[in-house]
Parts: structure tokens; C-alpha cells; sequence
């Protein structure tokens, strides 16, 4: 057999393994509703909406010499990313919990289910955009990224949503 | 040993047919062809294809080239179906989602492009030495088709765990299986070429079978075991005293506090 062959079967055992592993990370378990607040809770909101605030950069601007500015300007910018990239991980945490909710014999709770995830998802989306534009921002300063107010608007759904399912298992456990 | 391998080669061409044939019924039990109409056209064509293979296999039907290039035939349609299934699932698991799902749309062709420029280039660096054998023909073109059909499966599950978008039990099984019957055919198609010993060579042919043996398992076993519920509430209750409006708004200040 040639070396070629045997890069062949190497690939497709790697393939095979990849997908196996796959099937038993599967069975990962999702987060429950006290993780979701706790990862809700974790997230400086206000201090996420400073380091991202036009103003509070023009007047940095206005105040600071031209390369003080810049390089602030680039470690606000760092600082705003590591709180989108927590961001992006809450996204995907929210996005495996309601898609769990999902699978819930009652049509009321499977569809708020349907509606977290859709929220989730596109909230992981618009943190990935917004990890990729807050980036390049970092590397060159000189860039002003558009403010990712979408975001935050998805964000402000997406938890109320959370919230939303909350107050009906609450509601559920009191009734029962 | 003849005896055991004969016995073992039957076992895997018959029963995964008779596993399929389970899955497709079970497939038409549960309506899910409206769901998942190439998946069910696709088992239905494959338990089809090995009738008509085992026919002429058994049969007098069998002699000269008439098995293989009907094999090659058959083959080539189930590879073009097996493709559509791939386009199946993606369209299923994505299409609830929006903007993900252009995303996803766009990525897919794009991947597509990618992984073919892949197989092309696998294919130019490994060419077999002569066309004139139809079986490396064959094999050249199975090899590619192995590369992209697994680089397809592969990116669709990253991509929905990119997202965190859980899939339904069934598809992820129906995709679980399309992969590893996939690899085991990279492997196949890539030995196929090769000079082999006789015991070798008898293994080999046992192994696209067995692949596909176990691909059928899990399709049958992912249909059949349902969805974790993973999650407590089943029922909301009805309105009532405390559950009602009351209810919500206590349970919204307390949320706000």
C-alpha cells in the first residue's frame, strides 16, 4: 500500500472518530433556569455600554492627545470584546437551553422554546459580527466600528424571553 | 473460513436491507415524508437497488459486466440522492432560523466549492494508473465523492453547534449515519485501487457493508429512541387563583427586586 492509502484511512478514521465524538458530546447537558440568570447577572450591561459609547469616545478625543487617544481607544477597545465574547458564550448557553425547551410536550412552553431560539441564535450571530468588527477596531484604532446597538436590543429580547419562561415554571411550581 | 466469510458477506448485504426496510416503513408510519422526502425516496431506492442487485447476483443474470455496471449505475443514483438528503437536513435544521439560515445557505455552497477543489486535487495527486479498468474509474470518482460528502457532514455539525442549535434526534442520526458510512467508504474506495492481498481483499469487501450496517442501526435506533426531555415543565397550568395575573405580576416583581 502506498503512503497515500494510508493518509486516506487515516483521514476517515479521524473523520469517523470526529463524528462519534460528536454523538457523545451530544449528550452534554444544557444549563438550567438559575444558570441562565446567573450568566444574566454576570454581564456588566453599563460598563459594556460605556466602553462602546460614541460619546464617551468623542470626548476622550476631545481631551486626549492624538496617540493617548488611540491607544486608550485600543485597550477600550480589547476591553469591549472580552465583554462580547462573553456575550457570544450567554448567546449560546440561552440557545441550547431553548432548544431544549423546545422538546416540551406542551405546545405554550415549545413555542416560547421556538422563540428563545430563534432570539438566541440570532443573538450569537450578531455577537459573532459584532467579535469580528470589534477586532479589527482593536488592531487598527484609526477604524471607528459601528455601535452594536442591535445587539444589545437582542440581548434585552433574548433575556426577556428567559425571564418570560421563569415566571411560567415559577407560576407552575406555585400551582402544583 | 470460506464457509464463515460466505455466511458473514450474505449477513451484511441482506440484513441492513431488512433494517432499512424498518426504517422506511417506520419513516412512513410516522408521516415524515412530508418532512423528509428525499430521505425517504432515498431508502425506498436503496432497498429497491439491492433487490435488483441480489436478483442478478443470484441469478443466471449474472455474468460478464452486467452486475457491476448495473452496481455502478445504481450506485451513481444513490450518490446523487445521498447529496439531496444532505441538502434535506440542512434546509430542516436551519430554516427556523432566520438569518443564520441565509448564513448558512451562503456557507454551504461555499464549502461545497471548497471541498470539491479538495476532491479535484486528491484525485490529480493520487490518479490511478489507467482509465481502462471502469472499477478505477470508479473508485477515483467514489473517492472524491466520499471527501465532499464527509467535509459536508462534518460542516453541518459544526456549524449547528457553532449556534448552539440542537438537532432533533432523528436528523442528527440520519446525518450521524450518512457520516460514518461516508468515512468507511473513503476508506474503501481509497483501498479499492490498491494491490491488496487476497485476505485483505476479502476483508475489504466486507467493509462498505458493514459500514452501511451500522449507518442503518443508528438511523433505526435514533428514529425509534425519542427526543430527551430534558427539561421539567410539561404541562402550564390552567388559570387560576394566584396563577393568573396576580400571579405573573408577583412573579414579575420579584424578578425586578
Amino acid at each position: 500500500m502506498t503512503m497515500t492509502v494510508y493518509l486516506y484511512i487515516c483521514l476517515a478514521a479521524l473523520l469517523a472518530t470526529t463524528f462519534v465524538f460528536l454523538a457523545l458530546r451530544r449528550r452534554k447537558s444544557v444549563i438550567g433556569l438559575d444558570q441562565a440568570r446567573s450568566l444574566m447577572d454576570s454581564l456588566d450591561l453599563a460598563a459594556f455600554r460605556n466602553l462602546i459609547d460614541p460619546e464617551e469616545e468623542a470626548f476622550l478625543q476631545s481631551r486626549l492627545p492624538t496617540d493617548q487617544f488611540r491607544k486608550i481607544k485600543r485597550e477600550r477597545t480589547w476591553a469591549a470584546l472580552a465583554y462580547v465574547r462573553d456575550l457570544s458564550r450567554i448567546a449560546l448557553e440561552f440557545s441550547r437551553f431553548a432548544h431544549a425547551v423546545q422538546t416540551s410536550s406542551d405546545p405554550r412552553l415549545a413555542e416560547l422554546g421556538r422563540q428563545m431560539a430563534y432570539g438566541a441564535v440570532s443573538l450569537r450571530l450578531l455577537a459573532l459580527q459584532a467579535t469580528g468588527r470589534l477586532f479589527v477596531a482593536a488592531t487598527f484604532p484609526a477604524l471607528s466600528p459601528r455601535r452594536p446597538d442591535s445587539l444589545l436590543d437582542q440581548y434585552a429580547r433574548s433575556t426577556g424571553l428567559v425571564m418570560r419562561y421563569g415566571m411560567l415554571e415559577s407560576a407552575q411550581k406555585r400551582a402544583a | 473460513m470460506t464457509h464463515w466469510y460466505n455466511y458473514l458477506l450474505f449477513y451484511l448485504w441482506i440484513a441492513p436491507h431488512l433494517v432499512l426496510l424498518a426504517v422506511a416503513i417506520f419513516l412512513l408510519k410516522q408521516r415524515l415524508f412530508s418532512e423528509f422526502p428525499m430521505f425517504v425516496l432515498y431508502t425506498w431506492y436503496e432497498i429497491a437497488e439491492f433487490l435488483l442487485l441480489f436478483t442478478i447476483a443470484i441469478s443466471r443474470l449474472n455474468h460478464g459486466s452486467w452486475y457491476l455496471h448495473t452496481y455502478l449505475v445504481t450506485l451513481a443514483i444513490s450518490t446523487a440522492l445521498r447529496f439531496g438528503v444532505i441538502q434535506e437536513i440542512f434546509n430542516h435544521i436551519f430554516r427556523e432560523h432566520g438569518p443564520v439560515d441565509a448564513l448558512a445557505r451562503t456557507s454551504l455552497r461555499w464549502i461545497t466549492v471548497a471541498l470539491l477543489l479538495v476532491a479535484v486535487g486528491c484525485a490529480i495527486l493520487t490518479s490511478p494508473q489507467s482509465f481502462g479498468n471502469l472499477f478505477a474509474g470508479a473508485a477515483w470518482i467514489g473517492r472524491g465523492i466520499a471527501i465532499i460528502q464527509c467535509g459536508l457532514l462534518l460542516f453541518l455539525f459544526l456549524f449547528s453547534s457553532l449556534f448552539g442549535i440542537a438537532l432533533q434526534s432523528y436528523v442528527f442520526g440520519i446525518a450521524l449515519g450518512f457520516g460514518i458510512l461516508s468515512s468507511v467508504e473513503l476508506v474503501q474506495w481509497a483501498l479499492s485501487t490498491t494491490d491488496l492481498s487476497p485476505s485483505m481483499a476479502r476483508a475489504l469487501n466486507l467493509l462498505p457493508t458493514a459500514g452501511y450496517h451500522v449507518a442503518v442501526v443508528l438511523w433505526l435506533a435514533y428514529l425509534l429512541v425519542p427526543a430527551k426531555q430534558i427539561l421539567q415543565p410539561s404541562i402550564v397550568p390552567a388559570e387560576g387563583p394566584g396563577v393568573g395575573i396576580d400571579g405573573w405580576n408577583s412573579e414579575l416583581e420579584r424578578f425586578l427586586q
